[in-house]
C-alpha cells in the first residue's frame, strides 16, 4: 500500500472576510488537533497584526487527524493562505504544496474579485477546488444563487457544494468528508530520489533557519545530509517535525507530507523559498518547478527620524528579510531626510505592514515618503533607466519616453454602480477591457489601469462611488508609454527632494496645486513664514504660504499647575518625535504622504 | 462656608512641620475667590495661621478679590487684617466681553472696587486680564489695557486665553455659538501689550506678568524660582522641593477629611521644573544655582538645545555666561523652550 494514501494536502481560498480564518479554527477544533480550550480565536493568523487586521500575511501550516466516517485515518495537511492581493505570491506558494483547495464563498455576498484571482492561482496549479458555501446560517444567505454563480462565472460544477457555518459548526462534518473523499492523495514516489519544494523559511533564533517544506518524492530524516539545489549548499538535518499547530518532532517525513526541517543554516539566501532540497548522498536528477520571484510593485523611502537610529534601522529590515523574501530595500540618501532605505513592496498593504512591524517590534520611530512605482525611462541616448524614486527622475532634456506598469483589474460590482466606476477608471487613465454579468444584479468590469494610480487613491474613491460594494483585485499586465513628468516642491526656496511626485503631464497643474494646498493644511505653522512652491523643472505651477505662529506660551502658570503644565509639555513634546527637521522646517509624517491625500 | 472655614482651620492647626517656615515667607489667599468668604470666617483663617507661626511678618500678604463681591467695608477690614495686596480679577473693562466671559461684575464695578481698594489704603494692587477671548477685538483690548495703567496700578497681569478641553467654553466655540479672534489678531494682542506696558513703567518680568520697579509679586517668585510653599484648602498644593501634595479636589472630599495626593518628584523632574518655570522670569535661570541643587553641569548637559534654541534668537546669556533667560522673542514662544528640556 502506498504510504500517502490517507494524505490529504489541501488550502482554503477566499475574499476578505469570507469566512477562511474561521473555518480553519473550526477544522481544528473538530479534528480534536487541538481543544477549545486550547484554542485561540483564529489560531493560524498569529502575528499580532495579522490578528488585528484580520487578514492573513504569513503562510501557515497545521497537520490534521481525522477518522473519516470510512473508518480509516487520514491526515490533512491545511495549508493556509493570504486572501490580499499583495500577497499572491505566498498563496501561490502555498498552492504549489497542495492537491486540493477549498473555496469559501460567503452565501450572502457571492463571488468576489479576490475569489476570482485565487481559483485561477488554484487552477494553475492544477488543484481539486471544492466550493464550500458559508455563513448559510445567516438569514440573507442565498445558497442557490453561489451555486450559479460559481458555474456560471468559474465553471466550476457546484452541485456538490458544501453548504456550512463555519460560525456554528454546521457542516463541518461534510467540509472534512469532502477532503477525504475528493482531494486527490499525493502522487509522489517514496522509493526515489528526495525531492521536497521549500514552501516558506523562518528564522529562529535557536535552530536557525526553518525550512516549511512539502515532500513530493522520497523521505528525509534526522541526521540525513541534504543538499539545496539551486545554491548547492550542503547541511545536515537537525530537526525534523510537523505543525499541529505547534512544532511537534517526528524524526522523519515521508512523501507525500508537509512539515518542517531544520538543519544549522546560518543564512536565510543560502536556502531560498522555492529551491529543491534533495539527498546529498543520492541526489535528485532535476529540481523542481520553483516559484516565480515576487517582485516589488510598490517603492518608498523609509527613513528613522532620529538620525542616530539608521544602523538600527538596517538591523530591523534584515531580521524581517529573513521572513519575507518579497521585501526588497538598499540604501539611500535623500537631500531633505538624510540616509534611510528605498524599499520595495508587493503593495500597499505590505508596505503598511513592514513598516508597522518595524515600528512596533523594533521601536523605531520611521517616515515613509509617499510610494510609487517603478518607472522604465528611455534615454535620448538609447539607454533605459529604472527609477524607483520620484527625485531621481532625469532631467526632461534627456528623456526620450517613459513607461509605466500597468495593471489589469477586475472590479465585480452591482450593476447601479457601472456608471460610475466607469467614470472613475477613464479618470485615472483606465482603459476599458470588457464587462460580464455575473447575475441579473452584478457586474464584473475590467480595465487596464496604471499601477500608480491604483496606489494613489484608486480603491478608496472605488469604494466610495459605490458605497463599499466594489471589490478589485489586479495583477501586473506590463509595462506601456505614459507622458509623465516630475513635480518637484520647494520649501523655503529649498527643493525638498523627498516631496518629489511623478505625475501625468496633463493633471500635472491639477495635481501640483492640490498638492501645496494640501501641504499648507498639513504643516504645522512656525516660527517663520513658509513659501511652498510646486514646480516642473524651474516653472513655478503653484504656491502656497503656511503664516508664521504667532505665539506659542503656557500663559498662567503658578504653583498648583506645574505638574499639568510639565505633562503638557511633554504631550508637546513627544508630538515633535514624530516630525522630521528638513531644513529649518519641522514636517510631520503627513507631510510625505500629502500626494496621496490630495482628493483631484 | 463655616464648615469649610473650620476644617480649613483644623488642617492649619495640625500642621506638623514638614519644613522651615521663614518669617518673612509671603502670604496669598486666592485661587479661587476669597472675598465670598464672610469676614469673620476670613479672620478665623488668619488667626489660626498666626497662631501656627505660619504668619509672622510676611514681606507680602496678597488676597484675591473679584469686583462683584467686595465693597469699602471689606478691603478696610483686609488691611486691618495684616493684607498689604489686592489683586482684582478684572478681565476687561467691557461690559459685553465681561457678559460673555459669564462674569459677574461689568465695568463699572471694578472701577469703583479698585478705587475702594486705594482708598482702603492698598499701595500694592494688581489687576488681572485676559486677550484672545471669543468677541475681544485688538481695539477692546487696547483700551482695556490703557484705562488700566492710568489707574495707577503697580502690577498687571495679561493671559492669553488657552481653551482647555471639556469646558463650556470649548464647548460653545466647537458649536459655534463663540468664535476665537483668530491668531494674527491675537498676535497684534499681545505686540501691544508686551510694548505698551513696559512703556508705561510696567516691566515685563515674567511671561504673564508686568510691574512697576520693586512691585513683583514675591509669592509668584517663589513659585518661579521654584521654591518651596505651603498650601491649605480645597485642591490646595504644597511643595516641599522633593514632593508636591494636593489636597482633595471637592468640598465633599474635603470636608470628609480626604487624603492629600502626593507626588514624589526625581531629580529629573525637579530639573525639568526648575528650568521651565525659572526660564519663565526674566531673571531666567542661574547655572551655579542649577549646579547647587541637582549637581549638573547644565551648559554641558543642555548644549544642543541651548544652541538650538540661541539659532531662533529664543534665549540669551546674561551675567557673564552664568543666566540663561528668555529674550522677547522667547517669552513668545516659550513652549518652544521649555520643550527641549523636558
Amino acid at each position: 500500500m502506498k504510504q500517502s494514501k490517507n494524505i490529504r494536502n489541501f488550502s482554503i481560498i477566499a475574499h476578505i472576510d469570507h469566512g477562511k480564518s474561521t473555518l480553519a479554527d473550526r477544522l481544528i477544533e473538530r479534528t480534536g488537533t487541538l481543544t477549545k480550550r486550547e484554542m485561540e480565536d483564529q489560531i493560524l493568523d498569529n502575528l499580532d497584526l495579522e490578528r488585528e487586521r484580520g487578514i492573513t500575511i504569513k503562510a501557515q501550516a497545521v497537520q490534521l487527524d481525522y477518522k473519516a466516517q470510512d473508518g480509516q485515518d487520514y491526515i490533512l495537511n491545511l495549508i493556509d493562505t493570504p486572501g490580499h492581493v499583495d500577497f499572491n505570491y505566498e498563496v501561490s506558494r502555498s498552492l504549489a504544496a497542495c492537491e486540493g483547495a477549498l473555496l469559501v464563498i460567503d452565501a450572502t455576498q457571492g463571488i468576489e474579485a479576490q475569489t476570482l484571482a485565487n481559483v485561477y492561482l488554484a487552477m494553475e496549479h492544477d488543484l481539486e477546488i471544492i466550493p464550500i458555501i458559508n455563513k448559510i446560517d445567516l438569514p440573507s444567505a442565498d445558497p442557490d444563487k453561489v451555486k450559479k454563480e460559481i458555474e456560471d462565472v468559474l465553471g466550476i460544477d457546484a452541485s456538490e457544494a458544501v453548504l456550512c457555518s463555519a460560525k456554528t459548526g454546521i457542516g463541518i462534518d461534510d467540509v472534512l468528508e469532502a477532503v477525504v473523499k475528493r482531494v486527490p492523495s499525493p502522487s509522489g514516489d517514496s522509493d526515489a530520489p528526495l525531492q521536497a519544494l521549500v514552501v516558506d523559511s523562518k528564522y529562529d533564533a535557536y535552530k536557525g533557519v526553518m525550512l516549511y517544506i512539502r515532500i513530493v518524492n522520497g523521505e528525509i530524516h534526522k541526521g540525513m545530509s541534504i543538499r539545496m539545489m539551486a545554491t548547492g549548499k550542503v547541511f545536515e538535518v537537525t530537526d525534523v517535525g510537523v505543525f499541529k499547530p505547534a512544532l511537534v518532532d517526528v524524526g522523519s517525513l515521508g512523501e507525500g507530507q508537509v512539515g518542517f526541517i531544520a538543519a544549522a543554516i546560518k543564512n536565510v539566501r543560502d536556502a531560498r523559498v522555492g529551491d529543491t532540497v534533495t539527498s546529498n548522498d543520492n541526489p535528485a536528477a532535476v529540481p523542481l518547478p520553483g516559484y516565480r520571484k515576487a517582485t516589488p510593485m510598490v517603492y518608498c523611502g523609509l527613513y528613522p527620524v532620529e538620525n542616530s537610529d539608521y544602523d538600527n534601522l538596517r538591523d530591523a529590515l534584515e531580521k524581517l528579510q529573513l521572513n519575507d523574501a518579497a521585501l526588497l530595500f538598499e540604501p539611500e540618501t535623500s537631500a531633505a531626510l538624510g540616509f534611510g532605505f528605498r524599499c520595495g513592496f508587493l503593495g500597499l498593504l505590505h508596505m503598511d505592514v513592514i513598516k508597522e512591524r518595524l515600528e512596533r517590534e523594533y521601536d523605531l520611530t520611521l517616515l515613509t515618503t509617499a510610494p510609487n512605482v517603478i518607472y522604465e525611462v528611455f534615454l535620448t541616448n538609447g539607454q533605459i533607466e529604472m527609477v524607483d524614486n520620484p527625485s531621481l527622475f532625469p532631467n526632461q532634456t534627456v528623456i526620450d519616453h517613459v513607461e509605466e506598469p500597468f495593471v489589469n483589474a477586475t472590479i465585480i460590482v452591482p450593476k447601479d454602480y457601472v456608471g460610475p466606476v466607469m467614470e472613475l477608471s477613464q479618470e485615472k487613465r483606465g482603459e476599458y477591457s470588457n464587462m460580464t454579468y455575473l447575475d441579473e444584479n452584478r457586474v464584473m468590469i475590467h480595465y487596464a489601469l496604471p499601477l500608480s494610480e491604483i496606489i494613489f487613491d484608486y480603491f478608496d474613491r472605488l469604494k466610495s462611488v459605490t458605497r463599499g460594494y466594489a471589490s478589485l483585485d489586479y495583477e501586473l499586465h506590463g509595462y506601456r508609454p505614459s507622458n509623465l513628468v516630475k513635480v518637484d516642491i520647494l520649501l523655503n526656496g529649498e527643493p525638498v527632494d523627498a516631496l518629489s511626485a511623478i505625475v501625468h503631464r496633463d493633471r500635472a497643474q491639477v495635481r501640483g496645486r492640490a498638492l501645496v494646498e494640501k501641504l499648507r493644511s498639513v504643516i504645522p505653522r512656525q516660527l517663520f513664514e513658509i513659501p511652498i512652491q510646486a514646480a516642473i523643472g524651474s516653472k513655478v505651477i503653484a504656491r502656497e504660504t503656511v503664516s508664521a505662529m504667532r505665539k506659542d506660551v503656557l500663559a498662567k502658570c503658578y504653583g498648583g499647575d506645574i505638574t499639568r503644565k510639565r505633562k503638557l509639555l511633554e504631550k508637546q513634546k513627544a508630538g515633535k518625535k514624530r516630525m522630521k527637521q528638513v531644513g529649518t522646517v519641522e514636517l510631520p509624517q503627513e507631510a510625505f504622504m500629502a500626494i496621496l491625500k490630495v482628493d483631484k | 462656608m463655616v464648615a469649610y472655614t473650620e476644617q480649613l482651620c483644623r488642617h492649619i492647626g495640625r500642621y506638623r512641620k514638614i519644613m522651615p517656615v521663614n518669617p518673612r515667607a509671603t502670604i496669598y489667599f486666592g485661587g479661587g475667590t476669597p472675598s465670598v468668604l464672610p469676614l469673620s470666617c476670613l479672620e478665623q483663617i488668619v488667626y489660626a495661621l498666626k497662631a501656627k507661626g505660619l504668619w509672622q511678618r510676611p514681606a507680602e500678604a496678597t488676597i484675591e478679590v473679584n469686583p462683584g463681591t467686595v465693597d469699602g467695608e471689606k478691603l478696610k477690614a483686609y488691611r486691618n487684617l495684616g493684607f498689604d495686596r489686592i489683586s482684582m480679577g478684572i478681565q476687561s473693562l467691557h461690559d459685553k466681553e465681561l457678559k460673555t466671559m459669564g462674569r459677574i461684575h461689568n465695568k463699572k464695578e471694578a472701577l469703583a472696587a479698585l478705587d475702594m481698594a486705594q482708598k482702603a489704603g492698598f499701595k500694592k494692587i494688581n489687576g488681572d486680564l485676559i486677550f484672545g477671548y471669543p468677541g475681544q477685538t485688538l481695539n477692546s483690548v487696547k483700551s482695556s489695557v490703557e484705562e488700566l495703567v492710568k489707574l495707577g496700578l503697580t502690577h498687571i497681569s495679561v493671559y492669553s486665553l488657552s481653551v482647555e478641553k471639556g469646558t463650556p467654553l470649548a464647548k460653545d466655540i466647537k458649536e459655534g455659538k463663540l468664535k476665537l479672534p483668530d491668531d494674527n489678531m491675537v498676535g497684534d494682542m499681545y505686540d501691544f501689550i508686551v510694548k505698551y506696558l513696559p512703556e508705561h513703567g510696567l516691566r515685563h518680568y515674567e511671561i504673564s506678568n508686568f510691574a512697576k520697579p520693586g512691585e513683583e509679586a514675591q509669592h509668584n517668585l517663589v513659585y518661579w524660582h521654584y521654591l518651596p510653599y505651603l498650601g491649605f484648602g480645597i485642591g490646595a498644593v504644597s511643595f516641599t522641593g522633593r514632593e508636591r501634595r494636593t489636597g482633595p479636589l471637592t468640598m465633599a472630599a474635603y470636608l470628609a477629611g480626604g487624603k492629600q495626593d502626593i507626588e514624589k518628584l526625581t531629580s529629573d523632574i525637579q530639573l525639568e521644573e526648575c528650568i521651565f518655570m525659572g526660564l519663565r522670569t526674566i531673571d531666567g535661570i542661574n547655572i551655579e544655582e542649577i549646579k547647587e541643587r541637582f549637581g549638573v553641569d547644565f551648559k554641558k548637559k543642555y548644549s544642543k538645545e541651548v544652541t538650538e534654541c540661541e539659532l531662533q534668537n529664543l534665549v540669551e546669556w546674561t551675567e557673564n555666561g552664568n543666566v540663561l533667560r528668555l529674550t522677547a522673542k522667547g517669552m513668545q514662544f516659550g513652549n518652544r523652550v521649555f520643550e527641549k528640556f523636558m
